[in-house]
């Protein structure tokens, strides 16, 4: 795999000389990418690094190499970035200035598209991949109708680093664009089609716009809008869904995410009377807490402090205990690498070295550091944070309700505060599975064995008898689902999104793209011979999301190469040298052997004074003796005890 | 149109049942509701699932994929809700609300709780019981699948001759599933020489050549020979001891005599059998039960009884027959998905083949005393030269060699089948279909009186 780190690292280096929308290079990079398919996992990783990582400004370009190599390239692109869609384009959107949002919201559309004069009648991205972004940005405009977003880049540089207004003369460089076809991308919303400079000369002076945080609490009950509240619930279940990616032992993550998974299917399948659905809009909205730290990790770091402050401040109390910290270091990093990593952003290290000292002062003072990075208007931060709930993990949970903070910061799972989880699940309890609902009630006869069930540690038991069998534990069904979000869509395996669950579904995916083989069907394929008891007590199974296994004791392909390599030296017997394999009829070929000295013929065995193809005889040889019973002795050495000569052992238990 | 070529099973069934004919049309399944379908062999029904999870006896559907079914009694559940998109012709189907799988699920959660406290004695080892057409081969696969999809890499084991699994019937076999169960083709196929669209099981074949395990004394060697297999397999593979196996088996066994059934007794002793679900059966369980309700900790035995799910159809022999068909022409020429085999065809003297067919009179001499059984084991088999009557039968070549002792003969795990297509007595030579190309293998092969005769696999 170092010739695809290569070409990684070319695609790289091309990548970062790209600073603005210029045709040519994105053409060059598009091209890359088309040459270099079976090296398309690592380049769509590199490409996606790129866009976070890169500056703001440079985000655009970058992104729009992304939407040339999956219009003009497509499969595996669109799958490997497909993959990991949301994160790349919430991170550059967050950094973007209104006008890049606008051309990013273009792309969108123009992903849910087919490509533009192709045959192919799909979208350029499957809708799963546009669908979370476009919930994400109908709740961003719901909640900004104006956009009073004029968010800067957020290095706090504005007149240093201006943004880089696209090179002149290049108004429209996208319809020149070579690698596509003429005429590829005629249609009207077209990003690329825009006639406009792609980033304004100037960005607006910063601005400090504090969007009020409490708008979505004030939001009127009376009349509930059933639209609103499911792109609320969606939006709940997504952070949760993150939350609990990120910390998938949570227990009470989990269970929330049940609840709400439960909650969005009854949404969807029954059609609830007015005064339930208000009862379930003002406990979404109790779910939606003023901004807590976890946004921090949601959130991309510049805009960070402002929150993380107050954050820390709720914090203090807990931080005197080294356990908490660290769990916050954890959160705020998970996975080491935070999902927008701006080369010259100073906050993660600040956010981090306070919380990294546990003998911090109870009394939290901000660093005067904190102070110095210019007002920035986090409106996107604020409004991420509203939808995230608090108990993702104990230690960001603690702060919500401010007082519980000191107390309990990790017995907060265990107070129902309202909003949780178990709140949830007794109102779904109220809803009986099929039938219509009654009201959002629970009643206590049927939940309590609900109740018992959630409370229960992390993986329920489930007694087996006969009646236990009948109780129905419908929160504990979803699991099977939930807990393994990651759906591969060609053949239904389920996976998880932690970095080992993507890693073995990119090689499910590779497995797939491997198993398509056209030419399969011409080739005649045939049955294979059951593996004899011996081969199969040892044979491990093929796991096609594990790495390459060594192959199976003697399996096929070792036997080939073996094969492969036999050679005998050229027969000195004029009659033998002429003769063809017996097999196959074919003449076998000279060729010079280094380690023999001599000429040898490769690929051959001598038998019996007849000299075959290695390959040919052994497919011969493997069908006439077929290896015989081995002993039970040997084979089943585990009940050799027991087992008679005869193989025929009087019946044992075994245990 | 919609009959693939290769597939149609030229018999059409003499009563066929009016078909009612279903254009392409979309229903929407309601959170807990369950599609049941019946497709005949000639029909094909698509279904693809268009929004929302739904599940194909544990499997998940894949929301991409168009799925198409023939000769199949099914069944579609969905935990979530489900639109799915159905087109072609089946004879019957329905949106059910009452369905077994809660009780199903519930099953598969008990067993994970016994996987994670499994510890060194490993996880639950499963039998399932029941009279026939009481959904036993379904919850087999709800409960692997079910496993597979929470990560596990469960073994199954079949001991119903009348279904293969894997294979073709009349064999029983085991295999572990460490990838998805191949919604389309039962529990999927069994390695090729080429790539395959759905990860290919291995299985472990022993051939039992007859209908019924009530009947013939080589059922029970056999279990005890699969119970070694798979319990040195166990032994090798920690992670599979600790999810532990579900053993599938035919109904007949489940009838018992007078209150003794005897065949589950074995099965239990051989497996170490600690979880026995029986469905349906409020007699076979009660028996259990109480058969097995005072035994030592260690080697309890826990009888738990589960409901037969309202989806289950009786199988009629006509349709069993023509299942059993398929299963034999998928082994030779692939299912479709395979895009076709090639089995190879090719003329064998008499003197190549060393068949032994099970001996007919199968219980004067040695009854149901199995003491007998063991200690007199001749006469399992009689060497046979070929004759007219094994036209169209199926042999299955064993790892034994014809020099071997017959209970070795019988204990010999299995490589293949070859399909006799043609017999000429005159010219004393036969026409054999093999799996793949290669000389006829002169190892021992089984004759049995099932599966039954396939006339014309190859025309």
């Amino acid at each position: 795999m170092s010739y695809s780190a290569e070409v990684a690292a070319d695609f790289r280096d091309a990548l970062q000389d790209l600073k603005a929308n210029k045709r040519l290079e994105i053409s060059i990079l598009t091209g890359i990418a088309k040459d270099n398919t079976e090296h398309a996992q690592a380049i769509s990783e590199e490409l996606e690094k790129h866009i976070k990582t890169t500056r703001p400004e440079w985000k655009l370009p970058a992104l729009y190499v992304l939407d040339s190599i999956v219009k003009n390239v497509g499969t595996p692109y669109t799958v490997y970035l497909g993959r990991n869609m949301f994160p790349t384009f919430m991170a550059a959107f967050q950094l973007a200035d209104e006008e890049t949002r606008t051309a990013m919201e273009n792309l969108l559309h123009s992903w849910k598209q087919p490509v533009p004069d192709s045959i192919d009648a799909r979208p350029v991205f499957p809708s799963s991949v546009t669908q979370d972004i476009e919930k994400f940005l109908i709740r961003f405009r719901a909640i900004n109708p104006q956009n009073p977003l004029p968010q800067r880049p957020p290095q706090g540089l504005p007149r240093s680093l201006p943004a880089r207004p696209p090179t002149q003369g290049q108004m429209n460089p996208w319809n020149r664009t070579a690698t596509p076809p003429q005429g590829r991308f005629p249609a009207p919303n077209d990003p690329r089609n825009r006639t406009g400079p792609t980033y304004p000369a100037a960005i607006s002076p910063p601005i400090a716009i504090q969007p009020a945080p409490v708008a979505q609490q004030a939001l009127p009950t009376q009349t509930v809008d059933f639209n609103r509240l499911m792109a609320d619930v969606n939006q709940l279940l997504l952070n949760c869904q993150t939350a609990h990616a990120l910390v998938p032992t949570d227990v009470d993550t989990k269970e929330k995410l049940d609840a709400l998974k439960g909650l969005k299917g009854i949404l969807e399948s029954h059609s609830l009377p007015l005064h339930q659905l208000q009862k379930i809009r003002e406990q979404i909205d109790n779910m939606a807490p003023p901004p807590t730290a976890q946004q921090v990790f949601i959130n991309n770091p510049p805009p960070a402090p402002p929150f993380a402050i107050p954050a820390f401040q709720q914090f203090a109390p807990a931080t005197s205990t080294p356990d908490p910290a660290l769990n916050l270091t954890q959160i705020l990093f998970p996975n080491g690498v935070p999902w927008t990593t701006t080369p010259m952003a100073p906050t993660p290290s600040l956010a981090t070295a306070p919380l990294a000292n546990p003998a911090a002062p109870a009394p939290f003072t901000p660093p005067p550091q904190l102070s110095g990075p210019p007002l920035i208007t986090p409106s996107l931060a604020q409004m991420l944070a509203q939808f995230c709930q608090p108990p993702a993990t104990p230690p960001v949970m603690a702060p919500t309700p401010a007082s519980h903070a000191p107390v309990m910061p990790h017995a907060a799972p265990s107070a129902p505060v309202a909003g949780s989880a178990e709140w949830l699940l007794n109102a779904l309890k109220g809803l009986p599975p099929t039938g219509t609902p009654s009201s959002v009630q629970a009643t206590p006869l049927s939940s309590e064995p609900m109740t018992r069930q959630t409370s229960a540690t992390a993986n329920a038991e489930v007694e087996l008898s006969s009646a236990s069998m009948k109780r129905p534990r419908l929160n504990l069904y979803t699991k099977l689902y939930d807990a393994y979000p990651n759906l591969c869509r060609t053949c239904g395996r389920r996976f998880t999104f932690t970095t080992e669950g993507k890693e073995k579904k990119a090689r499910h995916m590779d497995w797939h793209f491997k198993v398509k083989d056209p030419d399969a069907a011409k080739r005649g394929t045939h049955r294979s011979w059951y593996i004899d008891e011996k081969e199969w007590v040892k044979y491990d199974e093929v796991d096609e999301t594990l790495p390459e296994q060594a192959s199976n004791g003697d399996g096929a392909k070792a036997v080939k190469k073996e094969a492969k390599d036999k050679y005998v030296p050229v027969p000195q017997d004029v009659a033998l040298s002429q003769a063809p394999c017996p097999i196959c009829q074919e003449k076998f070929e000279h060729q010079w052997n280094v380690d023999a000295n001599e000429f040898v013929w490769m690929d051959a065995v001598k038998v019996n004074g007849k000299i075959y193809h290695a390959t040919c005889w052994e497919e011969y040889s493997r069908g006439s003796t077929l290896a015989a019973p081995s002993t039970p002795d040997s084979v089943l050495g585990k009940r050799k005890a027991e087992v008679s000569p005869a193989g025929l052992g009087k019946k044992g238990r075994v245990n | 149109m919609m009959n693939l070529p290769g597939l149609n099973l030229a018999t059409p069934v003499a009563d066929a049942p009016p078909i009612a004919v279903v254009e392409k049309h979309e229903h929407n399944l309601r959170i807990y509701t369950e599609y049941r379908f019946e497709v005949s062999f000639a029909r094909t029904l698509t279904i693809k699932l268009l929004e929302g999870t739904a599940e194909y006896f544990g499997t998940e559907l894949a929301p991409t994929q168009t799925y198409s079914f023939s000769g199949t009694k099914g069944a579609i559940f969905t935990w979530h809700g489900c639109r799915l998109e159905v087109s072609g012709e089946a004879e019957s189907e329905y949106v059910a609300e009452e369905t077994g799988m809660v009780a199903y699920a519930n099953a598969h959660l008990a067993l994970e709780g016994l996987r994670d406290r499994g510890g060194l004695e490993g996880g639950p080892r499963v039998l399932v019981v029941g009279p026939e057409n009481a959904g036993k081969t379904s919850l087999c696969k709800i409960l692997t699948a079910y496993a597979v999809k929470v990560g596990r890499q469960p073994m199954m084991v079949n001991l119903d001759p009348r279904q293969g699994m894997l294979s073709v019937p009349g064999s029983l076999s085991t295999a572990a599933f460490s990838s998805i169960l191949d919604v389309e083709e039962g529990w999927g196929s069994s390695p090729i020489s080429g790539p395959s669209p759905i990860p290919v099981k291995m299985p472990l074949v022993y051939h039992y050549g007859l209908a019924n395990p009530e009947e013939g004394k080589v059922f029970k060697p056999l279990v005890t020979r699969m119970a070694l297999a798979v319990i040195s397999r166990l032994e090798e593979e920690p992670l599979s001891k600790s999810v532990g196996f579900v053993i599938d088996t035919p109904g007949s066994i489940s009838a018992g005599k007078g209150g003794v059934y005897d065949n589950i007794e074995h099965i239990v002793s051989e497996f170490s059998i600690n979880v026995v679900f029986v469905l349906g059966s409020e007699r076979l369980y009660s028996d259990l039960s109480r058969k097995y309700q005072n035994r030592p900790t260690d080697e309890a035995v826990n009888v738990v009884r589960l409901d037969k799910s309202g989806g289950c159809v009786d199988r009629d022999e006509a349709y069993m027959k023509q299942f059993r068909q398929a299963q034999i022409r998928a082994y030779f020429f692939g299912s479709d998905k395979e895009n076709g085999l090639a089995p190879h065809s090719q003329t064998s003297d008499f003197g190549d083949l060393n068949i032994f067919r099970i001996a007919e009179d199968s219980s004067n001499a040695y009854g149901h005393d199995e003491d007998d059984m063991y200690s007199r084991p001749s006469g399992i088999y009689e060497k046979t030269i070929p004759t007219l009557s094994i036209q169209n039968s199926l042999l299955a070549v064993t790892t034994a060699s014809p020099a071997d002792r017959q209970e070795v003969i019988r204990d010999a795990s299995v490589r293949g089948y070859v399909y006799v297509s043609d017999v000429d007595e005159t010219k004393k030579k036969v026409r054999l279909l093999l799996p793949q190309p290669g000389q006829t293998p002169a190892n021992a092969m089984i004759l049995g009186s099932f599966p039954e005769d396939v006339p014309g696999l190859v025309s």
